[in-house]
């Protein structure tokens, strides 16, 4: 399987080679295209997984492209504007903020986690799914705006709304952002994540929460 | 190559600061990354620099890097002042724009702040030397230095239409960024220019401006789909961005009600 994300950072597509037998679990809804070869198959994985999967911010089922007799090509899509990442899969595996998503190798396994009990005051981070697996495998990931790739040795500090994935091998916590709660909720900066340890973090340079309350408080109120 | 404009303007020929890259050497340390659809701006504090940003526009930052929110108003400002930034907070929360409040990044040890305004578009960097720039409110990211903020009123027209009531003036000696919808083109004006009220960022120089409708009368301003513009007259520099708030709640609001 390879990989190529294209029309980067803005509007980006990931082009997705199978080589025969070859499979890819994505998402459902990210599906943009599809060589006629290449075989579509949902499923939840079971009641129980699928209302998890629903609870940790994702649908309720997943599909999974396998190539038939031949290579096979994918195109896969975010729902936002924004950058796309392949991150290959590494033994401690990674976090992933609930949204972030899109596609993995078939061998990996995704898990909703509860993500931090105080995150359930702001809607983000209430779950995190974590992506680990047994053998060699990516994971594509999308965010809304930019990735940008940090790395935490020692501290980091992150807004919980511009979390898009992160190395198990970090220690997090969701907290507030000031000294105070009061000061927190002023501060428009909600909640945040204190990472500690030696791993990688990426950020997507925009928040969606942020960027609709931007144009959504201008909009007349649903119907 | 002399290319002087016929009526009086011309995009601006030196490459915006700021775009890319990391700073050159005056100023604050920062780098403006993912420009021009999500741009993010990365400053790099000294020990005991301050660089105040607009709420909520944090992304990340070194856990030594202390926060603190503050009203926005002049670090000099007594009781008065601190009444009037009161006040023009909640007439600037009334109109939109920026918030009540500010944040101001410190770090004792040094350390990087992460920024992000929170709609899609670019963020400038300008040096104020003494001199002062007007944005168009929602269109401040961050300051540091010796940067004042104060609210300025865009005349009693600009009341009726939503864009351009108020303007914010940033003046003093330190670092700016500024932020827009879609990318920012740096205008060089010299005679007048006339703007789209919507997509104006900001300006400076020795420029006076009148809002006023784009032309025709009544029919202009709500048929020509234009609404209403701004003409400056002088020399300066205006910026404006390449995509406008109205436009786009003007495509969405179909779309959210049914």
């Amino acid at each position: 399987m390879q990989i190529n994300v294209l029309h980067r950072p803005a509007q980006a597509l990931a082009q997705v080679w199978l080589q025969p037998g070859e499979a890819i679990v994505a998402e459902s809804g990210a599906l943009v295209g599809m060589t006629p070869n290449v075989q579509m198959q949902t499923q939840s994985g079971g009641v129980m997984s699928g209302l998890k999967r629903m609870f940790g911010g994702e649908s309720f089922f997943r599909n999974t492209f396998t190539a038939q007799q031949g290579n096979g090509e994918v195109l896969l899509a975010h729902a936002l504007p924004g950058d796309m990442a392949v991150l290959e899969m590494t033994p401690e595996g990674y976090f992933l903020q609930s949204s972030a998503f899109i596609a993995s190798s078939p061998g990996v396994n995704i898990d909703t986690k509860l993500g931090g009990f105080r995150g359930f005051f702001s809607g983000a981070g209430v779950f995190v799914l974590k992506a680990t697996t047994q053998s060699p495998g990516q994971l594509l990931v999308g965010g809304f705006g930019g990735l940008q790739e940090l790395v935490c040795d020692g501290n980091l500090v992150i807004d919980t709304g511009h979390l898009v994935a992160w190395d198990a091998t970090l220690q997090y916590q969701v907290g507030k952002s000031g000294a105070g709660w009061i000061a927190s909720f002023l501060s428009g900066e909600g909640l945040v994540c204190h990472f500690q340890g030696r791993g990688r973090i990426w950020v997507q340079t925009r928040n969606p929460v942020e960027y609709g309350r931007a144009v959504g408080s201008q909009l007349p109120p649903r119907e | 190559m002399d290319v002087q404009p016929q009526q009086g303007h011309a995009l601006a020929t030196a490459p915006p600061q700021g775009i890319a890259g990391p700073a050159s050497g005056s100023g604050t340390p920062h780098e403006i990354t993912h420009g021009p659809a999500f741009a993010m701006l990365r400053v790099d504090l000294a020990p005991g620099q301050v660089v105040v940003a607009e709420a909520g526009a944090m992304v990340a930052r070194h856990q030594g890097v202390g926060m603190e929110v503050k009203l926005n108003a002049s670090r000099s400002a007594g009781f008065f002042g601190l009444v009037q930034a009161f006040v023009i907070a909640i007439i600037r929360r009334l109109v939109g724009g920026e918030t009540f409040f500010v944040n101001h990044f410190s770090a004792p040890r040094g350390g990087s702040v992460w920024l992000a305004p929170a709609m899609s578009g670019q963020v400038f960097h300008r040096r104020l030397q003494g001199g002062a720039i007007t944005l168009s409110t929602g269109a401040f990211l961050a300051s540091s230095g010796d940067v004042d903020l104060a609210l300025k009123f865009g005349g009693l027209r600009a009341i009726f239409a939503r864009e351009g009531a108020f303007f914010l003036e940033a003046r003093g000696h330190g670092d700016l960024w500024f932020t827009s919808y879609g990318g920012i083109e740096a205008i060089d004006v010299n005679g007048s220019y006339i703007v789209d009220n919507g997509h104006l960022v900001g300006f400076e120089g020795a420029l006076t401006f009148d809002i006023h409708a784009a032309g025709g009368g009544a029919m202009g301003l709500f048929a020509s789909g234009e609404g209403l513009v701004c003409e400056f007259k002088g020399q300066g520099r205006v910026y404006i961005q390449s995509r406008n708030q109205g436009s786009l709640l003007q495509w969405l609001r179909p779309l959210v009600g049914a």
